[in-house]
């Protein structure tokens, strides 16, 4: 070896090591085209979820094509297809993807409701499909081939109601939940027993509708029973309207919910009311690992406004089906036998593996509403 | 509490009301369902949004949006209903073409401003001192809708009774054909119906806004079937049977819950509904009374 091929060696030695993630590799799969299918409601009344899981999957598409989401090497590209929140085109999709021959998974869809329409379908076919923002109980349940990457409600609220008691020492509790949700549904249901299991006593049970908008007959009732905590069970914008109509009415009891309270402008939103709330969720914003960072930078920097627990969730399960690709699964076949070896894949939501329930294997974080966004609860 | 939920009861029936006699006044006038009004409803909102955030005065916003909403109205009459009316078309057609023109209000307003809600941020909506009266608490925005929502109310009523439009608009509710014998002029008169109509639509479209301080393009479907329920409840046509309507089922919302029965409160409503029109299928004040408002 001559002088100047050791020292050019040892260079690219170096360089291998300090490359970017950016910097794709070359896997059993490299040159295949590989097509996924995404089911979003990028517009109609769940437009305000399926928005971000959309943004998420065009910067996974910008990052697959750059080589920062690694896929082996594989033309892989997310179909983002609007359900437009109507079930029957849920329905209509994930028929054109499951038989297709095509498509290999299927991501998606939004809301727990059509995931059940829907993966029912993706059973028969023995077809995979992944849940990001379908949380209630049950969908897992609906097959051998149905995995979510998102934390289920049933994951997060246990150790919320743990650490709150731990803290506050409550003795009495309120519940108020949208009772024409499954994921809203799901949460009064499990906050009820949590806090019964806790030995708290639920001293009124208040239940809304989605869309709903004028809270406070209910919350004046809650108030009447003087609870010490409000559990919330309600999804974004029924949310920062309880939380603000309970500060008007000057409702002093602690106020506590599920992943539906999980986004960066809900004291933006809800105003000084919201301070201190407790939020059980399944990402941090501003959790410090390097991925995530990154991820939260480039997404701002892309849509003008930071991502949410929909997106972080989407773009992970991007990043999980490319570590799949990469290991070389191309078919529905190939990614089903994946999916089922999955161990650790490293994601902007953590490292997140599948239990046997193929539900998410990660630890929820229990986090406190301030001015600027969320601090942990300590 | 049941005072503290009355009161409750009348910020929301006052919103209700004043959606409510809007809807009516156009089917008190032409015999037809503008289900566009919710439509309507919701572009005045996000009108005040855009105002707002330009820097204008709410109070203003909250002006020039309602104008917006009634000049929206009078495009939606020269669009969607005077060429059917030409053709004489009867009720069924207008009520899809109305339909029609909501979605594509709807299609517009999701192309302008997106999907995400959106939120005054000047005003001090969500730092408005809360008032404690007795066992009461209000805060001075809902105060101000409550007595705005009022006064337009009011107005109407003055403009139906006492101006020469008003007595213009009653005689084409009365008879179309007699009122153009008499030399009322048909088209001015149905233009203005939908001004002052969908001025109230708007108007209620921004209090409701500004109320939860939040503006969305669905924030009309629920106050679409509530506003139906009103006027059948008061009486097709009837402005006053709205009004009334509107404060009856604000009411019977909170009452339903303050009992304890939140998870019944659309079935108690509408099954109220069902009851109040199987005993008196007119409503409260039957059809005509617009004539003689």
């Amino acid at each position: 070896m001559n002088r100047i091929t050791v020292p050019a060696l040892a260079l690219l030695a170096v360089a291998a090591l300090v490359a970017p993630s950016g910097a794709a590799s070359k896997g059993p799969a490299a040159g295949k085209n590989v097509h996924v299918g995404v089911i979003a409601d990028v517009t109609g009344a769940a437009g305000v979820y399926g928005t971000p899981q959309k943004n998420a999957y065009e910067l996974a598409n910008e990052d697959v094509k750059s080589g920062k989401i690694d896929a082996g090497g594989a033309n892989l590209v997310f179909d983002v297809q609007d359900a437009a929140t109507d079930g029957a085109q849920v329905v209509n999709l994930m028929q054109k993807f499951t038989t297709d021959g095509q498509t290999p998974i299927v991501i998606g869809p939004t809301l727990s409701g059509e995931a059940f329409k829907a993966f029912p379908i993706a059973k028969n076919a023995n077809f995979p499909v992944m849940g990001t923002s379908t949380t209630a109980e049950g969908v897992t349940a609906i097959g051998p081939t149905v995995y979510r990457d998102s934390l289920a409600e049933s994951q997060v609220i246990p150790t919320t109601v743990k650490r709150t008691h731990d803290k506050w020492h409550y003795k009495t509790a309120a519940i108020i939940y949208g009772d024409d949700n499954a994921f809203t549904k799901t949460d009064g249901d499990i906050f009820a027993r949590e806090l019964k299991a806790a030995g708290v006593d639920v001293v009124d049970t208040e239940t809304f509708h989605i869309k709903d908008t004028d809270f406070q007959p209910a919350l004046t009732r809650i108030e009447s029973k003087h609870p010490d905590v409000i559990a919330v069970g309600a999804l974004f914008p029924e949310a920062t309207k309880i939380i603000q109509q309970a500060g008007k009415l000057g409702i002093k009891a602690h106020l506590m919910g599920g992943n539906g309270l999980n986004s960066p402008e809900m004291y933006t939103v809800a105003g000084p009311a919201a301070q201190g709330c407790v939020v059980g969720a399944a990402w941090y914003s501003g959790a410090k690992y390097a991925s995530n960072v990154d991820f939260v930078k480039r997404y701002t920097a892309k849509y003008g406004k930071g991502p949410d627990q929909f997106a972080a969730q989407s773009y992970a399960a991007a990043q999980i089906v490319a570590a799949l690709v990469k290991g070389g699964a191309t078919t529905k076949d190939e990614m089903a036998a994946a999916l089922k070896n999955v161990r650790v894949i490293q994601t902007v939501l953590g490292p997140i593996g599948f239990d046997a329930n193929r539900d998410v294997k990660s630890s929820p974080v229990i986090l406190s509403i301030v001015k600027n966004g969320f601090t942990y609860f300590h | 509490m049941i005072a503290q939920q009355l009161l409750n009861g009348l910020f929301l029936g006052a919103v209700y009301a004043l959606f409510a006699v809007g809807y009516t006044l156009i089917f008190g006038v032409l015999d037809i369902l503008n289900l566009a009004h919710a439509a309507i409803f919701t572009a005045a909102a996000f009108a005040a949004f855009s105002l707002a955030a330009a820097g204008v005065p709410l109070p203003l916003a909250f002006l020039l949006a309602g104008c917006m909403g009634g000049i929206i109205g009078i495009l939606l009459d020269r669009v969607a209903f005077a060429p059917l009316r030409a053709r004489n078309a009867g009720t069924l057609v207008p009520l899809i073409s109305s339909i029609g023109v909501a979605i594509i209000i709807g299609a517009i307003l999701r192309g302008i401003y997106g999907v995400d809600e959106r939120h005054f941020t000047t005003g001090g909506l969500d730092t408005a001192p809360a008032i404690h009266l007795g066992p009461l608490t209000f805060t001075t925005v809902e105060l101000t809708i409550f007595f705005a929502a009022i006064a337009m109310m009011l107005a109407l009523s003055w403009i139906l009774r006492a101006t020469t439009l008003g007595r213009r608009i009653r005689a084409v509710a009365e008879d179309r054909v007699a009122a153009a014998l008499l030399g009322v002029d048909l088209e001015r008169t149905i233009a203005a119906t939908f001004f002052i109509a969908s001025s109230l639509g708007g108007a209620a479209g921004v209090l409701t806004a500004l109320e939860y301080n939040s503006v969305t393009l669905d924030m009309g479907g629920p106050i679409e079937l509530k506003g139906l329920a009103v006027i059948i409840l008061g009486g097709m046509g009837s402005v006053t049977g709205a009004v009334i309507g509107g404060f009856i089922l604000g009411a019977l919302e909170t009452l339903a819950i303050a009992y304890g029965a939140s998870a019944w409160r659309d079935a108690i409503v509408f099954g109220g509904l069902f009851v109040m029109l199987v005993v008196r299928p007119t409503g409260f004040f039957g059809k005509r009374t617009l004539r003689a408002a």
